[in-house]
């Protein structure tokens, strides 16, 4: 198989090493082959391109919505005294729940008034094991200020950092698969879910069941934040779209209007 | 469009396509870009909604018949965006004909209408007269 | 910290009982008066391949977009023949969005709907015609080739053939060559069309080895 490159098309070498491997002799048997998912090779593609995705504060633009937009709406409508609650799942390695929680303490000046609860939940269970222990290198640190790693982690050596345990404390982390009925059923009124580059591996059948345990999770009006460039599968019959300058995000529709 | 709305003489009109299809897609900005209009493309109403927030454009071409948001749909939701995206003229592309599609057209916002299969000339004359430029 | 854990759900309770009736308590509740409920049914039966003919039943009767959603999925979970058959008269649907919801949910079988290719392809109505060329996206290249080749041997309208032509520059092979450069001879007057062939035949020849 020859690539030219004088053709309007860019082949990565990571595709191009995938498309070798499966012994796929064009680009539309690869293609298809992804579609069907035939032997994992989308995990296989994934893991390909995949290093190290996550840090401290990827796409901070969605927390930002949270605290200019979401926080305050939910508030509104939310009796007095009920906790926020917000949950980050997958949460891989713990970066996305504890910058929730950073997040919110840096800057969002209610933050002292209300209580708010953090869940992280992941499938891996070796991910949630170093989410809990909280220990950092610099890579995940990347995005953070000077200041804001010296506020929230403590340095055990050159290389890495441990989160501050009074954080660690802040998030429960369990075990979740997004499609598991069963385990999802455990799941119910949150106010934001953060469900970010999950979905867009599933194949069509299972992220509808995603988002549709999803919508179940979430409280009446609660909102869901997909990654960036991700679309909700099928939008307008679960999940409205809320277009705000920071981010676009999905919401439960508020009444049960659906009519019974 | 008033006076002042119209673009500067000289400035190339931006338009936004926004198609499921890669085919009609290509087909919109070979033939608008020839014509000396700046083109950007979106894949559905969603990547379409993000890109008219975060730049500028004179007008948007929107297909209905699009997977994950219609394109009457998207028309509505950027009617009912703040106020620079609101007024966005909006051409939508449409297979059926009957006055029923028309009318919904007319009450999603759409300024005007084209027939697929949409022929170069109708598409730089509609083009033409959404974005003000000398016909 | 402002933080606090309390635990996966803001009670504390077990999930509700309902989800555990079984699937004889879910068919029955499918036909509920509360939308809550029938989509609770639906979830729950996703995937049961003895509940399609009460999917189906459902289905046609559904207003609720919701729950059709859900009920949808069921179906898809189940992927079978007969699943096929309950969803493709949702191609007919008035609603724009429930149309769109068969054509995605039937795309993800293109095993199962195979059979029904030749049959949906020959529609008289054109949308439903233009509907069944997505339905070949995600089947193997060469039985997309040759349902959507046979389709463009004979079809009358160009925005179909438009579709079909879109279809084939995804998973198209060289088998599709002669059809659409046939295709392209007999709409030659007609705009778009000689164009989008003239490319899908080019990224096809020039991405296979």
């Amino acid at each position: 198989m020859s690539f030219d490159d004088s053709k309007r098309y860019f082949i990565d070498r990571r595709l191009a090493e995938r498309i070798a491997a499966t012994g796929s002799g064009s680009f539309q048997s690869y293609f298809a082959m992804l579609r069907s998912d035939a032997d994992h090779e989308i995990e296989h593609l994934v893991n390909a391109f995949t290093v190290n995705e996550t840090y401290f504060y990827r796409e901070d633009h969605q927390l930002r919505c949270m605290t200019a937009h979401l926080l305050g709406d939910l508030l509104r409508r939310k009796p007095d005294r009920e906790a926020i609650r917000i949950w980050s799942i997958p949460c891989s390695t713990g970066e996305e729940p504890y910058s929730i929680a950073m997040w919110l303490m840096e800057n969002w000046s209610e933050v002292d008034k209300y209580n708010i609860e953090i869940v992280a939940s992941d499938i891996d269970t070796r991910a949630l094991k170093a989410a809990a222990e909280g220990v950092y290198g610099a890579r995940a640190l990347m995005r953070l200020s000077h200041d804001m790693i010296e506020r929230y982690f403590a340095r055990i050596d050159e290389a890495q950092v441990r989160i501050d345990p009074g954080l660690r404390e802040s998030v429960q982390f369990t075990r979740a698969n997004l499609i598991d009925g069963q385990d999802m059923a455990r799941y119910r009124d949150f106010d934001i879910v953060f469900c970010r580059n999950v979905l867009i591996y599933f194949d069509d059948a299972s992220r509808r069941i995603a988002a549709e345990n999803l919508y179940d999770c979430l409280r009446p009006g609660g909102y869901i934040c997909l990654g960036h460039s991700e679309t909700m599968s099928r939008i307008s019959p679960l999940f409205s779209v809320c277009r705000f300058p920071e981010a676009i995000v999905y919401q439960r529709p508020e009444a049960t209007d659906d009519g019974k | 469009m008033t006076e002042s709305e119209r673009p500067v003489a000289g400035a190339k009109a931006r338009i936004l396509v926004v198609d499921d299809s890669s085919l009609v897609r290509l087909y919109c900005r070979d033939v608008l870009e020839k014509a000396g209009f700046e083109v950007e493309q979106a894949i559905n109403g969603i990547e379409a909604m993000e890109k008219v927030l975060e730049q500028t454009f004179d007008l948007v071409i929107v297909d209905v018949n699009m997977p994950r948001m219609d394109g009457f749909s998207f028309i509505r939701v950027l009617r009912g965006s703040a106020s620079h995206v609101a007024t966005l003229p909006a051409l939508v592309v449409t297979t059926e004909a009957g006055p029923h599609d028309r009318e919904e057209a007319r009450a999603a916002g759409a300024n005007f209408y084209l027939m697929k299969p949409v022929s170069e000339s109708d598409l730089l004359r509609h083009v033409a007269v959404l974005t003000g430029a000398p016909q | 910290m402002p933080f606090i854990k309390r635990g996966a759900s803001s009670t504390d309770k077990a999930p509700d009982s309902k989800a555990d009736g079984g699937a004889e308590s879910h068919l029955a509740a499918l036909h509920s008066p509360d939308a809550e409920v029938r989509w609770t049914a639906a979830r729950a039966l996703g995937g049961v391949a003895a509940a399609v003919p009460a999917l189906a039943a459902a289905l046609g009767s559904e207003q609720v977009p919701r729950v059709r959603e859900a009920i949808m999925t069921a179906l898809m979970r189940v992927g079978d023949e007969a699943s096929v058959r309950a969803l493709v008269p949702c191609l007919r649907s008035e609603d724009a969005g429930q149309r769109s919801a068969a054509v995605e949910a039937l795309q993800s079988l293109p095993g199962a709907v195979a059979p029904f290719m030749t049959a949906l392809l020959a529609d008289g109505d054109a949308d439903v015609r233009i509907m069944a060329t997505e339905l070949a996206r995600n089947m193997a290249p060469e039985d997309a080739t040759r349902v959507l080749s046979g389709l463009l041997e004979k079809e009358s309208h160009p925005n179909v053939c438009a579709a079909a032509v879109e279809v084939l520059a995804e998973v198209g092979t060289r088998d599709a060559v002669p059809a659409l450069q046939a295709c392209a001879a007999r709409f030659a007057g007609v705009p778009f069309l000689p164009f989008a062939i003239s490319t899908t035949i080019a990224r096809i020849s020039s991405i296979e080895s």
